[in-house]
């Protein structure tokens, strides 16, 4: 069993969606620092991924600074780093403008949108306790 | 590095029409290839000139560095073979059909046998003509993986599983990945199916190799771009030939770049239509990438 559940879905790149669903666990709090990580072995059996993909998702995950390399174990999930002004900036402005934009490509209202953002908050709220 | 499986110039031809065509593929070591096209396009006929099932009108493959027509049982002890139109000693039992292949292969591991029969819950003491058509594939991949062949060739291993058999059997080749040389060659009409097990792809029309490279390299040149246009404004004509499916419906203008730089292509856009805007470029999936080059060649 996983730490984490992935839906795969088309559309996205399979390395992304891994990634995705691994920070939205951490966000959670599903995995807490320490915990133990699964292998590059037990990620590509478990998800049915290829085995170069599944050790690319974990290297971008320890050069993210969610996972540490603990030699003699393999990988644990680190301590959340205290967010950078600069990331929060990214945050805010790239992606958020990235989300306005594809709903208004698909003709969503702001209504509609906000309501969609207030319940995927919610419900990672709900997840976390 | 030289690959496991090499064909050069590798052609086929039966009553005067081409089956497959100067062919040269290299499958690297450590891959999962996967080798797709639709039905007929020469891709079963490939495979079984690259195992010396049948003999090549034109061109040489090679398998693990040895030439096909001479490759023996010395090379055949390495390599596991599944296809979907294979025939099997249908009265067997499946405890016979392991038995009976156990002695061929010097690297035979009657641990990882077990685990696999096991995991696939193959029912040990019954023929195999009284199987289901999931259960015969299971049962001929337990005993193609469990001596850890180096080169595992799968032909339309999946077509005709439920999901949930599908699952498995793909959970039972990453078993493969344990060891230390592995690849597997996994020839697919359906893009859902290896999606998310290939990194690399060669892709087949008319028996002829229309693209042959990484998954990583493909999802990092091809992004889809999407704008915002004022109605009314007449879509680009002269595009570059990178650029794919270019579609505009009313103020959304949408393509895929096969050739995508950064910051480039949104330039070329810029300068082609300068009243576009909010240009957003997004990564896309294998399937989405077949799905565009299969409408685009018409694959």
């Amino acid at each position: 069993m996983l730490p984490f559940i992935v839906h795969f879905k088309s559309g996205m790149p399979v390395y992304e969606q891994v990634l995705l669903a691994v920070k939205r666990a951490v966000t959670a709090g599903r995995l807490v620092p320490g915990d133990k990580f699964p292998s590059v072995r037990i990620l590509s059996q478990e998800l049915r991924i290829n085995p170069n993909t599944a050790h690319k998702v974990i290297s971008a995950l320890v050069e993210a600074g969610l996972l540490r390399v603990q030699p003699g174990i393999g990988t644990i999930v680190g301590q959340t780093r205290a967010v950078t002004a600069e990331q929060r900036q990214q945050l805010l402005e790239q992606e958020v403008e990235r989300l306005v934009v594809e709903a208004r490509m698909i003709s969503l209202g702001l209504e509609e949108l906000l309501t969609a953002v207030r319940r995927a908050w919610s419900q990672l709220a709900r997840e976390q306790k | 590095m030289s690959g496991v499986i090499e064909t050069s110039g590798l052609g086929k031809s039966f009553a005067k029409k081409n089956a497959v065509n100067e062919l040269n593929l290299n499958v690297p070591e450590g891959s999962i290839f996967a080798f797709l096209g639709p039905n007929g396009s020469g891709k079963t006929t490939t495979i079984k000139m690259v195992m010396n099932i049948i003999e090549p009108t034109v061109g040489t493959a090679t398998v693990l560095g040895v030439k096909s027509s001479n490759l023996s049982s010395k090379e055949f002890a390495q390599i596991g073979y599944v296809s979907e139109n294979q025939e099997i000693p249908e009265w067997m039992t499946v405890r016979r059909l392991v038995n009976y292949c156990k002695p061929y292969y010097p690297t035979w591991d009657e641990a990882f046998c077990d685990t696999l029969l096991k995991q696939f819950q193959l029912p040990l003491d019954q023929p195999l003509k009284s199987l289901s058509r999931g259960m015969k594939m299971k049962a001929t991949l337990a005993s193609s993986l469990a001596y850890r062949p180096r080169l595992l060739v799968l032909d339309e291993p999946f077509s005709g599983l439920d999901v949930l058999v599908r699952d498995e059997f793909i959970r039972g080749v990453l078993e493969l990945s344990e060891q230390e040389h592995w690849t597997v060659f996994v020839s697919s009409h359906d893009i859902d199916e290896v999606e998310r097990l290939a990194d690399w792809v060669g892709m087949m029309k008319d028996g002829e190799l229309q693209l042959c490279e990484p998954v990583s390299s493909l999802q990092a040149r091809f992004r889809k771009i999407e704008a915002v246009v004022p109605a009314g404004t007449q879509a680009p004509t002269e595009c570059p030939d990178s650029w794919l499916l270019v579609e505009q419906i009313g103020h959304r203008l949408s393509f895929v770049d096969s050739q995508y730089q950064d910051r480039e292509t949104e330039s070329r856009l810029k300068a082609q239509l300068p009243s576009c805007e909010q240009i957003d470029s997004s990564p896309m999936s294998l399937r989405d990438i077949f799905l565009t080059l299969a409408r685009t060649y018409r694959l």
